[in-house]
């Protein structure tokens, strides 16, 4: 958006991984991230770590109320907002007759109906969907508005944009020969956990194995890594399965180019999984989950090979590559000619700047001296109400 | 609200009077107010409280909408709805009643958000820390409160605008009978709650073989309603646990004197907080033409501020001294009881607290919209 010419602030967290980086003035990272604590469980969680994650942050929604009186946009938009105290943010918005937007990547919706008690919602007018009624909603995929109604049976009357993902092809490779020396590479890219769908990779593999296919995979990415060896090992994997840790992303869209399908077992619920889109525009077709975020956009058989969510389906798609019974070159094809038009940054880009266009409007910080005063009894109130 | 239209007033209270929510001075206190804003033209209100289903009736022809209670927390004043959201759409300005409570402090809130302007009113019924310390209590554009003394406990939180409105009482409804007052002779009148900080020990320990004394009220503190029926014994006492507003009215007007004893510690010791905002019972016996004698507790000395129909006492000897002089006919005089009732009509009267009501009302939209 700056390079478009439009005047951009971030306001937004410290990254909740220890990089060293030099933060370009036009961002603000001075958020507190309430419950991203490195290596710790969710479950460990206090209830009041969860509260300012998900309800109400008083020092994050006076950050917002400065950042506003400081910087005056003409639209804000909202991102993922759990884990800073989204509905007292949200709250504050309403308030103000902000133009706002809310970018829905995940269920934060969900997240604060199922987290924060109604009469705490009250409080900032959320125990239905009010909250969300003055913002413009785009979500990265139906499933996801889906799952949202369903879950917490908050809709949006206003309606929602569908603004699906995208993928940076600016520095993919051109990609090798498929099945070289007739054995297939596989690539999975993403949290090395269950949800994701570790788990069925490695039983799939276990199963090619016992097919006699010549076959790899190379897994990408953190997380349970020791069960994950364990779990490899004792099904005789080491030599077929190998974890190589995390890339960055341009790095990771580089080396898709060596491989033949990406796969992507992720659970049902995924919103939008970007990687089987990045592998899809460095022409190597993912192998994913039928009902995900991400199908939605690509056609099984065309771009991609959508599998029920279980180790025997994927076994028998990733045979089905392995054996060369894919076009692999002509679905790679599909794949990065969907992802370079449709589902490219810049496409991504023109989408959410013409809406930023039109939701932007005028409106008038309010002189009320009290406003801080307001924010701090509604924080506090959700507490006592949450707590006692 | 455009020209010409009348004002729309809401009234948040977390019960309303009656036996179906809440038989409480703070409750009465809300009906009076706003049968006294009846007496004023251009105004069209609304009362809201909480229970525990939706209801919807009328009450002196103000409409009063009960909403369902979506509190977390036990306790009538810890009731909350998240409906006012909606509710208050369209009205100019909200009353808070029992503002110094959980209630009080999320209307508070949501009211603050619709930019609707908000007056306070603490009747007893909390001490919020987050409303006084946590100075939510400066989000209200204006405080009324019930009696000088209760403006002080809260003045050194709030200092924008307030009003004092002592009352008000129906004095159409509180009359004296047209019997002569002399016919009542030595008959000592104590209506009140029966409960420890009431003081009513007092009375019974200072009360003269001479003088007959009636209790009316429901006990609410078992032990100290024995305790005083032990005190009472081989003396002229007589109570009245149950009393409608009807019988109620019938033995203001068979008394000669009323007394109100609150005390800030009671007989068993306790410091009482707030022991008395406002006596309303005292208003409305000098309503129906009773001179009456008061404690120095809370705001009763506020109440009678001419010694010829009130007398204020602070102590055990005080009241005995009060007594022998009322055993004596050295007081009241007979006029005294038309001297109160003359007293209550011109200051603590609906129509007189209306007029100061609206007009505080008024300047406070007013002030807002600057």
């Amino acid at each position: 958006m700056r390079s478009r010419g439009h005047e951009v602030q971030v306001l937004t967290t410290w990254s909740h991984v220890p990089q060293e980086t030099k933060t370009p003035d036009w961002i603000r990272r001075r958020l507190d991230l309430h419950w991203y604590v490195p290596h710790t469980p969710n479950q460990t969680l206090e209830a009041r770590d969860l509260h300012s994650a998900v309800c109400s942050s008083y020092a994050n929604t006076l950050h917002l109320l400065d950042a506003l009186l400081d910087f005056r946009p003409d639209v804000v938009s909202a991102w993922n907002l759990t884990g800073i105290g989204g509905l007292a943010m949200m709250d504050l918005l309403n308030h103000l007759d902000v133009p706002w937007t809310l970018y829905l990547g995940d269920r934060v919706p969900v997240d604060i109906a199922a987290n924060v008690p109604a009469d705490v919602r009250g409080i900032f007018n959320a125990r239905g969907g009010e909250v969300y009624e003055k913002a413009r909603i785009f979500s990265v995929s139906q499933n996801l508005l889906d799952e949202i109604e369903t879950e917490s049976s908050i809709s949006f009357p206003q309606g929602a944009d569908i603004v699906a993902g995208w993928a940076d092809l600016s520095q993919s490779l051109p990609h090798q020969p498929y099945l070289q020396n007739g054995k297939a590479r596989f690539v999975a890219a993403s949290s090395v956990a269950p949800h994701k769908g570790t788990d069925l990779i490695i039983e799939a593999s276990a199963q090619l194995q016992e097919s006699g296919v010549d076959f790899s995979v190379d897994i990408f990415g953190e997380g349970d890594l020791p069960r994950y060896v364990d779990m490899a090992k004792r099904l005789r994997l080491e030599e077929r399965v190998r974890f190589l840790g995390s890339l960055p992303y341009m790095d990771l869209l580089r080396a898709y180019s060596a491989y033949d399908a990406f796969l992507c077992p992720t659970w049902e619920r995924d919103p939008f999984p970007f990687a089987p889109l990045g592998a899809a525009g460095c022409y190597t077709p993912p192998i994913l989950t039928r009902n995900c975020g991400t199908s939605e956009r690509l056609v099984d058989g065309v771009h991609c090979i959508k599998i029920e969510r279980t180790a025997e389906d994927l076994a028998r798609a990733m045979a089905e590559v392995a054996t060369g019974q894919v076009n692999l070159a002509k679905m790679g094809r599909a794949g990065r000619r969907l992802v370079e038009g449709d589902l490219s940054f810049e496409r991504h880009l023109d989408k959410m700047e013409r809406a930023f266009e039109e939701c932007a409007r005028s409106w008038e910080m309010p002189e009320d001296p009290k406003l801080p005063l307001l924010l701090f009894l509604k924080h506090n109130l959700s507490v006592r109400l949450r707590f006692g | 609200m455009k020209s010409g239209e009348k004002l729309r007033i809401a009234h948040l209270s977390p019960a309303y009077f009656s036996p179906d929510s809440y038989v409480g001075g703070g409750e009465r206190y809300v009906d009076y107010l706003t049968q006294s804003l009846q007496t004023v033209a251009g105004f069209e209100q609304a009362i809201f409280a909480i229970g525990p289903d939706d209801q919807l009736f009328l009450r002196n022809g103000i409409p009063v909408r009960v909403l369902k209670n979506e509190s977390s927390h036990p306790g009538m004043t810890n009731a909350l709805s998240t409906r006012l959201w909606r509710e208050l759409d369209g009205f100019d300005l909200v009353h808070i009643h029992q503002c110094l409570t959980l209630f009080g402090a999320f209307s508070t809130s949501i009211v603050r958000s619709l930019k609707i302007p908000a007056i306070g009113t603490d009747l007893g019924g909390g001490e919020d820390p987050q409303m006084l310390r946590g100075r939510g209590i400066e989000l209200l554009d204006g405080l009324i409160s019930i009696s000088k003394y209760a403006h002080n406990l809260v003045g050194s939180h709030f200092k924008g605008p307030h009003e004092i409105l002592i009352g008000p009482v129906d004095t159409d409804r509180f009359v004296p009978a047209s019997r002569e007052p002399s016919a009542n002779v030595g008959q000592i009148l104590c209506v009140s709650r029966i409960l420890p900080h009431k003081g009513i020990d007092r009375v019974i320990a200072a009360l003269p073989p001479s003088l007959n004394l009636t209790i009316v009220g429901r006990p609410y503190h078992q032990p100290y309603y024995e305790l005083l029926v032990k005190m009472a014994e081989g003396k002229n006492v007589r109570f009245v646990l149950e009393a409608d507003d009807d019988a109620l009215l019938d033995i203001y007007n068979n008394s000669a004197v009323f007394v109100q004893a609150s005390t800030a510690r009671d007989i068993y010791g306790n410091n009482i907080a707030k022991p008395e905002l406002m006596g309303l019972t005292t208003l409305e016996a000098m309503s129906c033409g009773l001179p009456v004698i008061v404690s120095d507790a809370g705001s009763l000395p506020e109440l009678v501020t001419d010694a010829r129909f009130g007398q204020v006492f602070s102590s055990h000897d005080d009241l005995v001294a009060i007594f022998e002089k009322v055993a004596a006919g050295a007081w009241p005089a007979s006029d005294a009881g038309e001297l109160a009732r003359s007293h209550v009509i011109s200051h603590h009267g609906l129509s007189a607290i209306g007029a100061r009501l609206a007009a505080f009302y008024r300047r406070t939209i007013v002030s807002r919209k600057n």
